[in-house]
């Protein structure tokens, strides 16, 4: 194949992956969860956030009113928490607090569904996944259990794979031994991004 | 040189071009000074046997000698408890809970994190750490690093790596030995041979080249499998491969590959639809010493998973 057409290619596959949105490889972090307490003593706290693109326009408008109208019906059978937030990136941030991680899971691939419908799929950057210690690695410093109490994976719609972010509390710095522990425990469970020059942080959560 | 007795398991991500160039350079110097040498003999006419004799005595002396020049050439030096007695506390809690012999210590003053081992047996053997590496990792980290250095004197790679190279050093000398009697002619000292003996030393140019290309190539992998072996032990030895795969990280500066720009950033500027880059070709890994490091932190990492 010529270079030219492999670069053609490889446009026509992004640009095809950007509408297709991979709905199975976010359901496969709900069984992953189980490794992730077992293995590292990490659970789900059911708080997550899905992010997207803002953009201007009657349309926009038309769908967030509708992700609202959907949160409000579905709040008493899922039970969930909602809130809307913008921040200083123009990204519209919705933030769920679910019980468990299957709610927050269907509330957010429900949200997804509906953005997709109104064409706005090219729009959704990641969604967030935090994370707690519950019970402490033996191997871990103390040092490392006293600055990240936050844990995060973040799933990136642009790539339909999962990565790990932890910061240091109140640091622009993150946590590498734990992010790669992370990475080392879940690679074969779900979708994940093994270059680990693709582990966008995202400083600043709103969540 | 072939002989180089000296393990420097950090260098090759990060270009550590002082402490390289340095080491090349003296070992250059010192295979130059051999070929003249052993030319030399040839010219004047000594026989085969007593320049094999020769070449294994001097052999025999850079193997005295191979950590007085790899020290020397490093610029590495040894240091007492009362200078460092952090790194000397590091390395003595390694050595008590796994029974090994308290090896000599040694710094080199330079900003490069680089660390090696090396010595003829497991008593006189040196570990040597740069103070760049002193300064860029945390105590667990560097635990890590010299329980490493501690398993290649532990598994007597030094050693193994000589014997190996031995071989290609035999090799080299009998082709640098074929080219000067039997390649240029019959000039030096060998006026009574007919042609069937050029062919025979012809053959042995060949397969003495045969010999040193191959074992080349195996001596690499030997060492790249030691590294991955040296890995494993460091792990066990402290019970925290993590720790190690994560000064990995910072001492090759794959840490500098960890984005800082945040992704809602990075999204804006359309980073994510480059076609990757192919990861270390198949060429590249087959002349290296070590394996690249994306690898053995892999491998760490899954030792990490298994261990928890």
């Amino acid at each position: 194949m010529s270079f030219f057409r492999k670069i053609r290619k490889s446009i026509y596959n992004s640009k095809n992956k950007e509408s297709k949105i991979d709905s199975e490889a976010i359901f496969s972090l709900s069984s992953a969860t189980i490794t992730l307490e077992t293995k590292q003593g990490l659970k789900p706290t059911g708080r997550c956030a899905l992010t997207v693109k803002s953009t201007s326009g009657l349309y926009f408008n038309e769908m967030k009113d509708e992700i609202q109208r959907f949160l409000a019906i579905s709040k008493p059978d899922l039970q969930f928490d909602y809130r809307t937030v913008v921040d200083s990136y123009g990204y519209l941030w919705l933030i769920l607090a679910g019980r468990t991680i299957e709610d927050a899971l269907a509330a957010i691939t429900a949200v997804v569904d509906t953005i997709q419908e109104k064409g706005f799929s090219s729009q959704i950057l990641a969604s967030i996944f935090e994370f707690r210690q519950v019970r402490e690695l033996d191997s871990s410093s103390e040092k490392n259990n006293n600055h990240s109490s936050m844990r995060f994976l973040v799933y990136n719609y642009k790539s339909n794979k999962f990565y790990p972010f932890v910061p240091f509390f109140g640091e622009r710095s993150r946590d590498t031994e734990n992010e790669m522990r992370i990475m080392a425990t879940l690679q074969k469970e779900i979708p994940f991004e093994k270059d680990m020059s693709m582990w966008y942080p995202l400083w600043d959560l709103p969540l | 040189m072939h002989l180089s007795a000296s393990r420097r398991p950090w260098s090759r991500q990060r270009r550590d071009t002082g402490l390289t160039v340095r080491m090349l350079l003296s070992f250059s110097i010192l295979a130059l000074l051999y070929i003249v040498f052993l030319s030399a003999l040839v010219y004047v006419g000594l026989d085969f046997i007593s320049i094999t004799i020769v070449a294994s005595v001097m052999i025999l002396l850079q193997w005295y000698f191979s950590d007085k020049i790899v020290l020397w050439s490093s610029g590495a030096k040894i240091v007492t408890r009362d200078q460092y007695p952090q790194l000397h506390d590091v390395i003595e809690r390694i050595i008590a809970r796994n029974n090994l012999p308290k090896p000599k210590i040694a710094v080199i003053n330079t900003r490069m994190p680089n660390a090696f081992a090396t010595g003829k047996g497991k008593r006189s053997s040196v570990v040597a750490v740069t103070t760049g590496l002193l300064d860029l990792l945390d105590t667990e980290e560097l635990e890590g690093v010299l329980a490493h250095e501690l398993t290649h004197i532990r598994n007597r790679d030094v050693l193994v790596l000589t014997l190996a190279s031995l071989f290609s050093t035999v090799a080299w000398y009998l082709m640098q030995f074929g080219f000067y009697s039997g390649g240029m002619g019959y000039g030096y000292g060998y006026s009574g041979r007919d042609r069937n003996n050029a062919g025979g030393l012809a053959i042995v140019v060949i397969v003495a080249m045969l010999t040193w290309v191959i074992s080349f190539l195996v001596i690499r992998a030997i060492s790249r499998y030691r590294e991955f072996a040296a890995d494993r032990g460091s792990a066990q030895m402290t019970g925290k491969p993590a720790k190690l795969a994560n000064a990995l990280m910072k001492i090759s500066g794959n840490m500098h590959r960890m984005p800082t720009k945040d992704l809602r950033q990075a999204e804006g500027l359309n980073a994510f639809f480059i076609i990757p880059a192919a990861s270390g070709s198949t060429i590249v890994n087959l002349f290296s010493t070590h394996p690249p490091v994306e690898k053995r932190i892999e491998k760490l990492m899954e030792m990490e998973a298994s261990m928890s």
